[in-house]
């Protein structure tokens, strides 16, 4: 039901869709706030029939006109049974959405192309059990179910899926809910304004990383000369006899041998330094030579026009450093 | 979908097919049961043995061979049997591809209509049983269904939603959606008259008399147990041996068959007035799908949308599809057709050329000894009868094309239909006009419940005699064989003749089942749009109109709704804690609460206790059960054998207040 309602809006002009958006965020603000946390009150939670329950209403529909023609008695208790069953599954509906507590929306960055893990924090207050509450947002695909515990919390999960890289509002999220007979929907919306860092991906084939004039070519990764430093999977390139052949072997893939230098290099990565004419791409490719270099113990340090990071090590300065990609304008 | 239905969920949608589909494969002819529960098995096994749905090709030659299969047995998919049947294989060759949960669903749902339409057959009370176990089962398999779809499924990658849960939330469902059900079955607006009939091909008359009679066709009857009709009388009801209710009257016989004559359609020149001694009752008859009504002779009044014939044959304008009510009054003194027109008499008189000569030459003799008397003419063949070593029999040997000749002379075994046939044509070749009548006779009286009920197995036939003067005068031969047919009913005209007429207990306990089956129909399915009106009348309500009656059903709705949300809270409450420990001692403050101070939400059980002791006169033991509570719940982990001892002594407590 839901899936088709969206599927049309998406179909409409994107002027037409940004009104009635713009449209239905004032009408929801004025049925109350929608930003978490909040708890779903009456004029929040909207129901309607699935699909499915059209189809009972139709064939409900035939019963009734048939049982009432023949006046059949037994009939007219089977249709009226039935349609008590589907009244009371969409009071039970509604019930098993209103009153739930959104705590909160959590999201963690990502590279593009992968899913963001939109995490709802939901509570139930209300003592009784509320099962079968899912999360989706528009467009895409539907969450996982979650069952809540009464007066217990519990995490909804929702992929949302990422193309580039900046700053993604996760926009309005719809938390519904077809318990017990599917039948009808509950549905309510919940914004949580919270927008996610989507980092470049990173580049699958990178170019070297040229070495700037604060890094000496001996500041590169060590060779078998150095300190075994650790094993990591083999990228072509990697030379034959570095090849970790005992280890591979229990881990189902290739490793190879990492070997560093006690003393490391110190890199800065420039964009404007980067061998490729698209600025995603360069992106891209930086991103790599970052996360290369954190692996690899190195300290790097980067310059995005007019943003800077001297060189450092560790994941603070990591993520620091893809926030700065994934904000470049 | 990315969500499959799951093993349980399957075991529960094709048991609710199963369920919903069962009285209807009871019925359809045996390969077609045959081919539903091959659908059934197949699902089931394939769900324990991991079998693929198979493919597109095999689907649809499943679909088309049931399809097949459903024309081959009733030659067309039109008509009520033939039509379900279909239903039932088509969803038979669904449960092939269902794995999907709309599959599942769809299954699911067209269960409830399987249940609905089996109350075109039939809508006896145990099938209210039926009605409530298949609801039940189709709605926990929509709950399954549902969990599929939304349970977590995070680790196990299978919903692994407890069954006994969903069984339990189904049935609360139930529970909670009936009273609401019954309001709107209660007053929902009826139809006074249907918006359109049932085409007569579309029905399969299959139980009670037809309207011809082949010798040795109603003994299938007398094997049939069910009900024909109950009928309650105002007034006392007359002698079990005037109880002769009249059906169709057959005229025409080619020597094996005899069958009505659409001469006798038109209306009778005269009905009887209504005076001294008519009888009034009520008839519930069971649907029959025919035309016919029966009632005694001679009836004075009948229902609307009915034809009376000549020979005061009752015919409904429509085929009787549902339990049906008729008022007729009777007037058993009545002079039938004092003078026979010329056609009548013919076909009275008419019998096949060349056949019978024994009896020909038999009613030749009995002419010339009473050559003007009939009425002592048929005096001595029923001596005959009496005296002659005639007998009373359900095993009857075929006749042939002398039937009657076989019969009187050479058998002289048999029942209703054997004598009333041999009647017939004995008085025919004596000149005398006769005609062969077909109904019931007799019945059980249902003392207890002052009606009468008339089962299948009462069928039977007797003859009319028209004499001068006296007009079409009835004549039962089979009475003057047997008296105690008519006297006491088929069954005690039989003794020891089959396992069913043996078992008396088993004969009063279906008598008893009947009392229940008659309320059932009085109150429930002839519940039409009549009785609701004088059932609101009845409240003061006349005036309400079709609006008024449909506001008024919501408000008892409306009404209704805190009665549920206390059903619901009962239930809630009645979910009880895993604890036995806290069950035991909630049952204490139970019995307590009742008359003593309940415990209030702060309290401990510490705190209130001295409070609930004050009042009674066996406070020690509540003290001490207290004290044994709170050290068993709050204590280290107490040994099993101490918790029964708990829970035995809480169990046997009861509070003596002073």
């Amino acid at each position: 039901m839901s899936s088709h309602a969206s599927s049309s809006v998406r179909r409409f002009p994107e002027a037409v869709r940004q009104r009635f958006a713009r449209w239905l965020d004032g009408a929801l603000r004025r049925r109350g706030p929608i930003d978490p946390p909040l708890t779903l009150r009456y004029r929040q939670v909207f129901i309607l029939p699935t699909a499915f329950g059209w189809m009972i209403a139709l064939l409900l529909h035939g019963m009734l006109l048939g049982s009432l023609n023949f006046n059949n008695s037994m009939g007219l208790l089977t249709t009226f049974l039935l349609a008590c069953l589907g009244l009371l599954s969409m009071h039970l509906a509604f019930r098993n959405l209103e009153g739930i507590r959104v705590e909160a929306v959590h999201v963690r960055p990502v590279f593009a192309g992968q899913a963001v893990d939109v995490h709802i924090e939901l509570a139930e207050a209300a003592g009784r059990p509320r099962l079968g509450i899912v999360c989706r947002r528009p467009g895409s695909a539907d969450g996982e179910g979650v069952d809540l515990e009464a007066n217990a919390t519990a995490v909804a999960r929702l992929a949302l899926a990422t193309e580039r890289r900046g700053r993604l509002p996760v926009g309005r999220l719809r938390i519904r809910t077809r318990q017990p007979l599917g039948l009808f929907e509950a549905w309510s919306w919940v914004d949580s304004r919270a927008t996610v860092r989507v980092w470049p991906r990173p580049a699958d084939r990178p170019p070297p990383p040229p070495w700037t004039a604060a890094s000496r070519p001996s500041s590169r990764p060590g060779d078998e000369s150095d300190e075994f430093h650790g094993l990591r999977p083999w990228r072509e390139g990697d030379p034959v006899h570095r090849i970790a052949w005992k280890a591979s072997q229990r881990h189902d893939q290739l490793l190879a041998r990492q070997f560093t230098r006690p003393e490391r290099g110190r890199i800065v990565f420039r964009l404007d330094q980067v061998p490729a004419t698209d600025l995603e791409d360069r992106l891209s490719i930086l991103c790599r030579w970052i996360l290369d270099a954190e692996r690899d113990g190195l300290r790097y340090g980067l310059e995005l026009g007019a943003w800077q990071t001297a060189p450092d090590h560790g994941e603070p300065h990591l993520r620091r450093c893809l926030d700065a990609l994934a904000d470049h304008p | 979908m990315r969500v499959r239905l799951g093993a349980s969920t399957v075991v529960f949608v094709l048991a609710a097919f199963l369920v919903a589909a069962g009285p209807h494969l009871l019925a359809i002819p045996a390969w077609l049961g045959v081919f539903v529960l091959a659908g059934v098995a197949w699902r089931g096994a394939a769900e324990f043995r991991g079998w693929r749905p198979p493919g597109r090709l095999v689907r649809i030659g499943v679909t088309f061979l049931g399809l097949g299969l459903v024309i081959a047995a009733y030659g067309t998919l039109w008509g009520r049997r033939a039509a379900t049947a279909l239903l039932c294989v088509m969803l038979a060759s669904k449960l092939l591809e269902m794995y999907r949960l709309r599959d599942g669903r769809m299954v699911a749902a067209l269960s409830f209509f399987l249940v609905a339409t089996q109350f075109l057959f039939s809508q006896r009370l145990e099938l209210v049983v039926w009605l409530l176990a298949a609801c039940w089962l189709a709605t926990i398999a929509l709950l399954r269904i549902q969990r599929d779809e939304d349970a977590p499924r995070a680790g196990t990658g299978s919903a692994t939603a407890p069954v006994r849960s969903t069984i339990r939330g189904a049935a609360a469902m139930m529970l909670l959606a009936l009273p609401f059900a019954l309001v709107l079955f209660v007053l929902f607006p009826r139809l006074a008259s249907p918006l359109w009939g049932l085409p007569e091909e579309a029905l399969d008359g299959r139980t009670g008399l037809s309207d011809e009679m082949s010798v040795g066709e109603i003994a299938s009857l007398f094997e049939d147990d069910s009900p024909a009709f109950r009928v309650t009388f105002q007034g006392e009801p007359p002698p079990r041996s005037e109880l002769y209710w009249r059906g169709p009257v057959l005229w025409r016989f080619d020597g094996r068959t005899w069958t009505r004559v659409f001469y006798v359609n038109q209306a009778p020149e005269r009905v009887p007035d209504v005076g001294p001694g008519a009888l009034r009752y009520t008839v519930q008859i069971e649907p029959t799908e025919r035309r016919w009504l029966f009632a005694l002779d001679h009836p004075a009044r009948w229902p609307d949308r009915t034809r009376v014939s000549m020979a005061f044959e009752l015919l409904r304008d429509e085929p009787l599809t549902a339990l049906t009510p008729y008022d007729v009054i009777s007037q058993p003194d009545f002079v039938d057709t004092p003078t026979l027109l010329p056609l009548y008499r013919n076909l009275a008189l008419d019998l096949p050329e060349d056949s019978n000569p024994r009896t020909r030459r038999y009613a030749r003799e009995l002419r010339e000894r009473f050559p003007d008397d009939d009425a002592a003419l048929i005096g001595e063949v029923l001596r005959w009868f009496n005296e002659g070593p005639f007998y009373y029999s359900l095993d009857t040997a075929p006749l042939g094309r002398h039937g009657a000749d076989e019969f009187l002379f050479d058998l002289r075994t048999g029942y209703c239909e054997y004598y009333a046939s041999a009647f017939a044509v004995l008085m025919r070749h004596a000149g005398i006009p006769t005609r062969v009548v077909t109904g019931y006779q007799g019945g059980y009286w249902q003392a207890a419940d002052e009606y009468l009920l008339v089962r299948n197995s009462d069928a039977h036939a007797w003859n009319e005699v028209w004499l001068e003067g006296r007009g079409w005068t009835r004549v039962d031969p089979t009475s003057a064989v047997s008296p105690t047919r008519i006297l006491d009913g088929a069954r005690s005209a039989l003794p020891g003749a089959g396992g069913w007429l043996s078992a008396d207990w088993a004969f009063q306990l279906r008598n008893q089942y009947d009392r229940l089956q008659h309320l059932w129909n009085r109150w429930v399915l002839g519940f039409d749009a009549d009785r609701q009106e004088s059932m609101l009348r009845r409240l003061g309500l006349q005036t309400l109109g079709l609006a008024g009656q449909a506001a008024l059903m919501v408000a008892a709705i409306l009404l209704l709704a805190p009665l549920a949300w206390w059903l619901r809270g009962l239930l809630a409450g009645a979910r009880r804690t895993p604890d036995p420990l806290v069950r035991a001692w909630r049952r204490v403050e139970q019995r307590l609460g009742r008359a003593g101070p309940s415990r209030r939400a702060h309290e401990t059980v510490r705190e209130w206790m001295p409070r609930a002791a004050a009042t009674l006169q066996n406070r020690d033991e509540l003290l001490a059960l207290a004290d044994r509570y709170q050290r068993l719940r709050y204590g280290p982990d107490p040994a099993d054998a101490a918790i029964r001892t708990f829970v035995e002594r809480c169990r046997r407590w009861r509070p003596r207040f002073r």
